[in-house]
C-alpha cells in the first residue's frame, strides 16, 4: 500500500554493508516494509493498549473496535482525497461544509422530493439520492478546482470561501431545519446491526481480500522476474502474505464476534423475524457497510494514486509543478480533477454521516475539515507537497478517532479531549519530520 | 403550563389596555441582531402583527451581527421617532450606551430574549433554567430510577450549563438517595448531533448498555442519542429529552423514540414583547406592566423588571398543541406513525 | 544567416519577440537549425537566449514572429505541442520531479501502460535501467526519488529523458553547468553521437569555452537582440567573445539587428 514516492529503505546501493546490519534492519530490508508506516501502526497499537488499561478493559472489546471503525469511516473517506490535495501543495478547507451541504441535498431528495414522485420507501430512493449527492459534490469540487487551476486563485482562499459559502448554502436548503428520517435502504450506509453485512458475507469478503493479496504478491514477483530485477527472498514474501491475511481475517473475526445487542434480538423476536430464546441467539454484526465503503474508497484511491497516470502526475506536480508543466502535462486539468474527486468523496462521506445519524442537520460536518487535514498529516502527508500515502491517511483518521472515543470511554470531557488531540497532532508531525531528516 | 397561561392572560389584558390607546399611533422601534437566522423572522412576524393590531407603527433595523452597527441602528430608530424600543442585543455588554441614550430621551427599552442588564431596561425571555427542569422532569416521570446519562450542550455556550443546572435541580433528590445514578455525562462540541452520537455510543459501551434514561439538552443532540440507542436496539425503551420543537424531534416524539421536546414558541415571545413595548410607549411604568416580576438573577445582580414566558414540554399526548398552533404540519409529525397509536395523529 | 540551402531547415524561428511587463526579453530574434547540426546560442546571463529557447519548447508564448518546423508553420502553445514536433529540452534547472524515482521522471507525461491502462512500472524501470546503463553505467539507485541523487546523476536523468523519445530537435540549456570534467566529456561525446544520428541541437551557454568546439555555428544574443551569426570555422573564440561582450560583429560573421552599427 505504499507508493513509489515514499522514501524506501535504502536498498541495493551498498550490499556489502548488509552483513553488518542488525537482524531487524535486515528483516525490514528483505521485506521492503515501510518503516514509517510500521511506526504509525505501532503508535496506534500503543494508544489502544493505553486506553484499554485506563478504561478498565473496555477499549479493546469487539464492540468498541467495531464502533471505532464506523465512527472513523466518514472522515477516513475524505482524508484519502485530502492526501491528493495536500500532495499537490493545495489545501481544502471546505470539505466539512461540502459534507453539510451535500448531506442536506441528499436528505431533502430522499425525504421530501422523491416520496412525492416515486412514493415512500421506494427501492430506488437511496441510489437516486446518492447519485444526486455525488453529482452535486463533483460539481462543487469541479467549481473549486476550476477557480484554483484555471483562474489562479490560491486553494486556501477558494476553499476558505467554500467553507463559508457551502455552510450558508446548507442552511438555505431548508432554512436551517433538520431533515429526518432517512430512507430505510439509505440508512444501511450508516452501519448498525442492519447496516452490516453479517458473518458469512464478512468471511467471504475477508477471503477474497486474502486471495487478492496473495495474487498481488505473486504477480509482482512474476513481473520482476520478467525483467530480471532483484527479488525479495521467498521467506519474506511468505511472511508478508501471511501477515496480511492474518490481519484481514483477524479484523473480520473481531467484527463477527460483536453480537447483535439483546434489545435488537428482542425486537426481532417480537416482530416474528427470529425464533428462540433471546439469551441464546448470537448473531454477529460482521463488517459494517460504511467501513466496507471506506475500505473500497481507500483501495480505489490507492490504485489511482500509485497505478495510474493521473496519480503519477499528482505526485510529480507536488514535487515540482514547473517541471511537470514543462514535461507537457496538463497540470491545470490534473488539479481540477483532484478537486472533483475531493467533492465526490465529500458526498460519500456525507452519505455515511447522514445515514448514520438518520438525519441531516445544518451543522453537520462543522470542523470536519480540520479532522480530515489532521488525519492526512498524521498519516505522513507533507504540507510541503509531494509526499503522502492513502493508507497512512486512513491510519491517521483511525488515530484521531481512537483518541476521541477512548477519552470519552475514560470519562474525560471535551475541552480536555481537544487539548490532547491538539498536542498529539503537533507531536506526530514533529516525529515525522525527525524521521524524514534521519532518512537523508 | 400554569405560568404560560398567566403570561397569556397578561397578554390579553395588555392587548386590551393598548387598544384603548389606539388613537395615539405610537411608533415601536425594533433593533435585530441579525436576520440570518430564520428564528428571528418568525419572531418578527408575530411582533409586527401584534404591534399593528394595537394601532401602532413598526419600524426596524438589522445590525447584521455587528455590535457597533447596532448602536447606530438604535440612534437612527430614536431619530425616526420611536416611542419604545425592543432590542435583541448582539452583544449584551456593548449595548449599554444605546440603552443609556434611549433612557436619556425617556424612551423605554425592552431587552428581547438576550439579557440587557440595565435597570432602565425591561427583560422578556423564556425561562432557560425551566427548560432544563422540564427536560429532567419528563424523563424522571418516565423512568423514576436507574442509570442516567447526560448529553450536555456545547461547553462554549453558557446556556448549556444553565440547562444542566436546571436538570440537576430536579434530579438532585433522586441522585442523593441513589435511586438515580449518573453513569456518564459529556459536553457536545458545537451542539453537533454527530458528536452527541459518538459520545452516546461510548457511554453505552462503557456501561455495557445499562443506561436507563438520557437527558439530552436539545433536539439535535437528542437525534444523535436516539441514533446511538437504535444501533443497540434501545430506542423507544430509553426515555430521551430535548428542546426546540424541531420537526424531526416532534416526529420522534410521535414515534415514541424521544420522550419530550421542550418548545419555546417564538411567536409567543414576539407577541408579548410587542404588547409590553406598546404598554410602555403609552407611559406605563415598568413595574406596572402586567405580569412583570422583579428579577436580579443576571451576572451583575441588578434588579430589573422582567417577564419570563414558560416553555411548553411537548410529550406524545401534547402533540396537538404544536399542530394546532400551526408550528408544524400534522403529516410531518405523524410520518411513519402506526395508525391509532398517537392521539394527535388520528 | 545560413547559406546552406541545400537541405530543408529543421527549425526556423523568424522575428520572434516576447516582452515581460514592457521589457523586451527577446526582440525580433531569428535563428535556424538544420538536421545534424549543432548551433550554439551564446550571450550573457539575461541576454534572452534561454527565453528565446523556451518559446521554442513551449514554456513561453511569443508575442510576435513565426516558427517553422520542416518549413511548415508550427503552432507551439505549450510543452505538449513542442514535444509533438519532436522538440526535447534539457533545462538549466533540469526540471525534474524531485520526489519520484528515475523511471517516473524519464517517462513523465509519456508513461508506459499495461493493456489494462495502468502504469507499467516494471517495463519503465527496465527501460530506465537500459538507458541509464548507457549514459551512466555505475548508476544503481533506481528506487530512490531523484532528490537523493548527486548533481551529475540528476543531469544524466534529465539528458536520458530528452533522448529517450527519439527527439529530432534537442535543446540543451547549460548542459554541463553542474558537471565535473569527466562527465562533461561524456556529454560532449553524446552530443557528437546524436549529431551523427541527424538530430539538430541547440546548445545554450554563457561560456564559449564550453561549446565552441562542439558547435557548427554560433548565434550571439545581447539585450534580447541577435548580434550576429557565424560558422565556427570562420571566426575564432576572441571574435565571438567580442560579439558577446561588445556586440561587435567580426568580418566572418553575418550581423543581426543587435549588431553595433559602426
Amino acid at each position: 500500500m505504499t507508493d513509489s514516492t515514499e522514501p524506501q529503505t535504502t536498498q541495493a546501493t551498498d550490499r556489502a554493508r548488509a552483513s553488518e546490519l542488525s537482524v531487524v534492519a535486515r528483516f525490514i530490508r528483505a521485506t521492503e516494509l515501510d518503516t514509517r508506516m510500521l511506526g504509525m501502526i505501532g503508535a496506534l497499537l500503543l494508544i489502544w493498549i493505553l486506553f484499554d488499561i485506563f478504561s478498565g478493559g473496555l477499549f479493546l472489546t469487539p464492540r468498541n473496535l467495531w464502533n471505532l471503525s464506523v465512527q472513523t469511516a466518514s472522515v477516513a473517506v475524505m482524508a484519502t482525497g485530502m492526501v491528493l490535495v495536500i500532495v499537490t501543495r493545495n489545501i481544502d478547507l471546505s470539505v466539512g461544509s461540502i459534507l453539510g451541504f451535500v448531506g442536506m441535498i441528499m436528505a431533502v431528495t430522499q425525504a421530501e422530493i422523491l416520496p412525492g414522485l416515486i412514493g415512500f420507501d421506494n427501492p430506488f430512493t437511496w441510489i437516486i439520492a446518492l447519485i444526486v449527492g455525488i453529482a452535486v459534490g463533483a460539481a462543487i469540487g469541479g467549481l473549486h478546482g476550476y477557480i484554483i487551476a484555471y483562474l489562479g486563485v490560491p486553494a486556501f482562499i477558494v476553499t476558505l470561501g467554500g467553507l463559508l459559502v457551502w455552510r450558508g448554502a446548507a442552511w438555505w436548503v431548508t432554512s436551517g431545519r433538520t431533515v429526518a428520517p432517512m430512507d430505510s435502504t439509505f440508512r444501511l450506509m450508516g452501519g448498525g446491526p442492519a447496516g452490516s453485512i453479517g458473518e458469512i458475507a464478512s468471511w467471504i469478503v475477508g477471503l477474497i481480500v486474502c486471495v487478492a493479496l496473495v495474487a498481488m504478491i505473486f504477480n509482482s514477483r512474476r513481473q520482476r522476474k520478467r525483467f530480471q530485477f532483484p527479488l525479495r527472498p521467498v521467506w519474506a514474501e511468505v511472511f508478508l502474505g501471511t501477515l496480511g491475511c492474518v490481519l484481514v481475517l483477524g479484523a473480520v473475526l473481531i467484527a463477527n464476534i460483536y453480537y447483535w445487542p439483546i434489545g435488537i434480538i428482542r425486537k426481532q423476536i417480537k416482530a416474528g423475524l427470529l425464533e428462540g430464546v433471546e439469551t441464546e441467539i448470537f448473531i454477529g454484526h460482521g463488517v459494517a457497510i460504511p467501513v466496507l465503503v471506506a475500505i473500497c474508497v481507500a483501495i480505489v484511491m490507492t490504485f489511482l494514486a500509485t497505478r495510474t497516470r493521473f496519480g503519477r502526475y499528482v505526485f510529480a506536480l507536488g514535487g515540482n509543478p514547473e517541471a511537470t508543466d514543462l514535461a507537457g502535462i496538463n497540470t491545470r486539468w490534473v488539479t481540477m480533477k483532484i478537486f472533483i474527486i475531493m467533492g465526490i468523496l465529500c458526498a460519500i462521506a456525507a452519505a455515511i454521516s447522514t445515514a448514520r445519524l438518520n438525519a441531516a442537520t445544518n451543522a453537520q460536518g462543522t470542523l470536519d475539515e480540520l479532522l480530515t487535514i489532521a488525519a492526512a498529516v498524521i498519516g505522513g502527508t507533507s504540507l510541503a507537497g509531494g509526499v503522502g500515502t492513502i493508507a497512512g491517511a486512513m491510519i491517521g483518521a483511525l488515530v484521531m478517532q481512537s483518541l476521541q472515543s477512548g477519552m470519552v470511554l475514560m470519562g474525560l470531557d471535551t475541552p480536555l479531549q481537544n487539548i490532547v488531540v491538539g498536542i498529539v497532532l503537533v507531536i506526530a508531525v514533529w516525529l515525522d519530520s525527525l524521521y524524514r531528516r534521519a532518512q537523508h | 403550563m400554569r405560568i404560560l397561561k398567566a403570561a397569556l392572560l397578561g397578554a390579553v389584558f395588555a392587548v386590551s389596555a393598548a387598544g384603548s390607546a389606539m388613537a395615539d399611533g405610537k411608533t415601536i422601534g425594533v433593533s435585530w441582531s441579525n436576520f440570518q437566522e430564520e428564528r428571528w423572522k418568525t419572531d418578527e412576524a408575530a411582533m409586527k402583527k401584534a404591534i399593528e393590531a394595537a394601532g401602532n407603527k413598526y419600524i426596524s433595523a438589522d445590525a447584521q451581527s455587528s455590535a457597533s452597527k447596532q448602536l447606530t441602528d438604535v440612534e437612527s430608530l430614536i431619530s425616526q421617532g420611536a416611542d419604545a424600543l425592543i432590542i435583541l442585543a448582539q452583544d449584551a455588554g456593548a449595548i449599554g450606551p444605546a440603552v443609556e441614550k434611549a433612557s436619556a430621551e425617556g424612551i423605554p427599552v425592552v431587552g428581547y430574549d438576550r439579557l440587557i442588564e440595565n435597570p432602565e431596561a425591561f427583560y422578556i425571555t423564556f425561562d432557560n433554567k425551566e427548560v432544563g427542569r422540564m427536560q429532567a422532569r419528563a424523563v424522571f416521570a418516565a423512568k423514576p430510577e436507574g442509570n442516567y446519562a447526560f448529553i450536555k450542550g456545547s461547553s462554549a455556550d453558557p446556556n448549556a450549563d444553565f440547562l444542566f443546572s436546571g436538570q440537576m435541580e430536579v434530579l438532585k433528590e433522586a441522585l442523593d438517595s441513589g435511586k438515580v445514578k449518573n453513569v456518564g455525562e459529556a459536553y457536545t462540541d458545537g451542539w453537533k448531533p454527530e458528536n452527541a452520537q459518538k459520545n452516546m455510543e461510548q457511554i453505552l459501551t462503557a456501561n455495557d448498555n445499562k443506561v436507563d434514561a438520557v437527558v439530552a439538552s436539545n433536539d439535535g443532540t437528542a437525534g444523535g442519542v436516539v441514533a446511538a440507542l437504535s444501533a443497540q436496539g434501545l430506542d423507544g425503551s430509553v426515555p430521551v429529552s430535548g428542546q426546540d420543537g424541531d420537526h424531526a424531534a416532534l416526529n420522534r416524539v410521535a414515534l415514541g423514540t424521544q420522550t419530550v421536546s421542550v418548545w419555546k414558541d417564538a411567536r409567543e415571545l414576539g407577541k408579548n414583547a410587542a404588547v409590553v413595548a406598546s404598554v410602555l410607549a403609552d407611559g406605563t411604568a415598568m413595574a406596572d406592566v402586567p405580569g412583570a416580576v422583579k428579577w436580579s438573577g443576571g451576572p451583575g445582580g441588578i434588579e430589573m423588571n422582567a417577564i419570563f414566558l414558560a416553555p411548553v414540554p411537548i410529550t406524545q399526548d401534547k402533540l396537538d398543541l404544536v399542530i394546532d398552533a400551526g408550528w408544524v404540519a400534522k403529516d410531518v409529525v405523524c410520518q411513519g406513525v402506526a395508525a391509532g397509536s398517537v392521539a394527535a395523529c388520528n | 544567416m545560413n547559406t546552406n540551402t541545400a537541405t530543408q531547415s529543421l527549425v526556423d524561428m523568424r522575428d520572434v519577440s516576447i516582452s515581460f511587463g514592457g521589457i523586451h526579453a527577446v526582440d525580433h530574434a531569428s535563428v535556424d537549425l538544420f538536421p545534424g547540426e549543432v548551433v550554439a546560442l551564446l550571450g550573457h546571463n539575461g541576454a534572452g537566449k534561454s527565453t528565446l529557447i523556451k518559446i521554442l519548447s513551449g514554456a513561453y508564448q511569443r508575442d510576435g514572429g513565426e516558427i517553422h518546423i520542416d518549413g511548415q508553420p508550427a503552432t507551439i502553445n505549450n510543452p505538449r505541442d513542442a514535444k509533438g514536433y519532436g522538440i526535447e529540452t534539457i533545462y538549466q534547472t533540469l526540471a525534474l520531479a524531485d520526489n519520484v524515482d528515475t523511471a517516473a521522471n524519464l517517462y513523465l507525461g509519456r508513461e508506459l501502460l499495461t493493456p489494462w491502462g495502468t502504469l507499467d512500472d516494471v517495463a519503465m524501470e527496465a527501460k530506465a535501467r537500459e538507458v541509464m546503463g548507457r549514459l551512466n553505467p555505475r548508476f544503481q539507485r533506481f528506487k530512490e526519488p531523484v532528490k537523493a541523487l548527486s548533481g551529475g546523476q540528476r543531469q544524466s536523468v534529465a539528458i536520458a529523458r530528452a533522448i529517450l523519445f527519439n527527439a529530432r530537435i534537442l535543446i540543451m540549456d547549460e548542459p554541463t553547468a553542474a558537471l565535473g570534467p569527466e562527465e562533461t566529456a561524456q556529454v560532449s561525446e553524446l552530443i557528437l553521437q546524436l549529431k551523427s544520428e541527424g538530430i539538430g541541437i541547440f546548445l545554450i551557454s554563457h561560456d564559449i569555452a564550453d561549446v565552441f568546439d562542439l558547435a557548427d555555428r554560433v548565434a550571439v544574443m545581447k539585450n534580447g537582440q541577435v548580434v550576429g551569426y557565424a560558422k565556427t570555422e570562420d571566426v575564432d573564440k576572441d571574435e565571438v567573445l567580442g560579439m558577446i561582450i561588445l556586440g561587435k560583429c567580426p568580418p566572418g560573421a553575418i550581423p543581426g539587428p543587435g549588431a553595433l552599427s559602426s
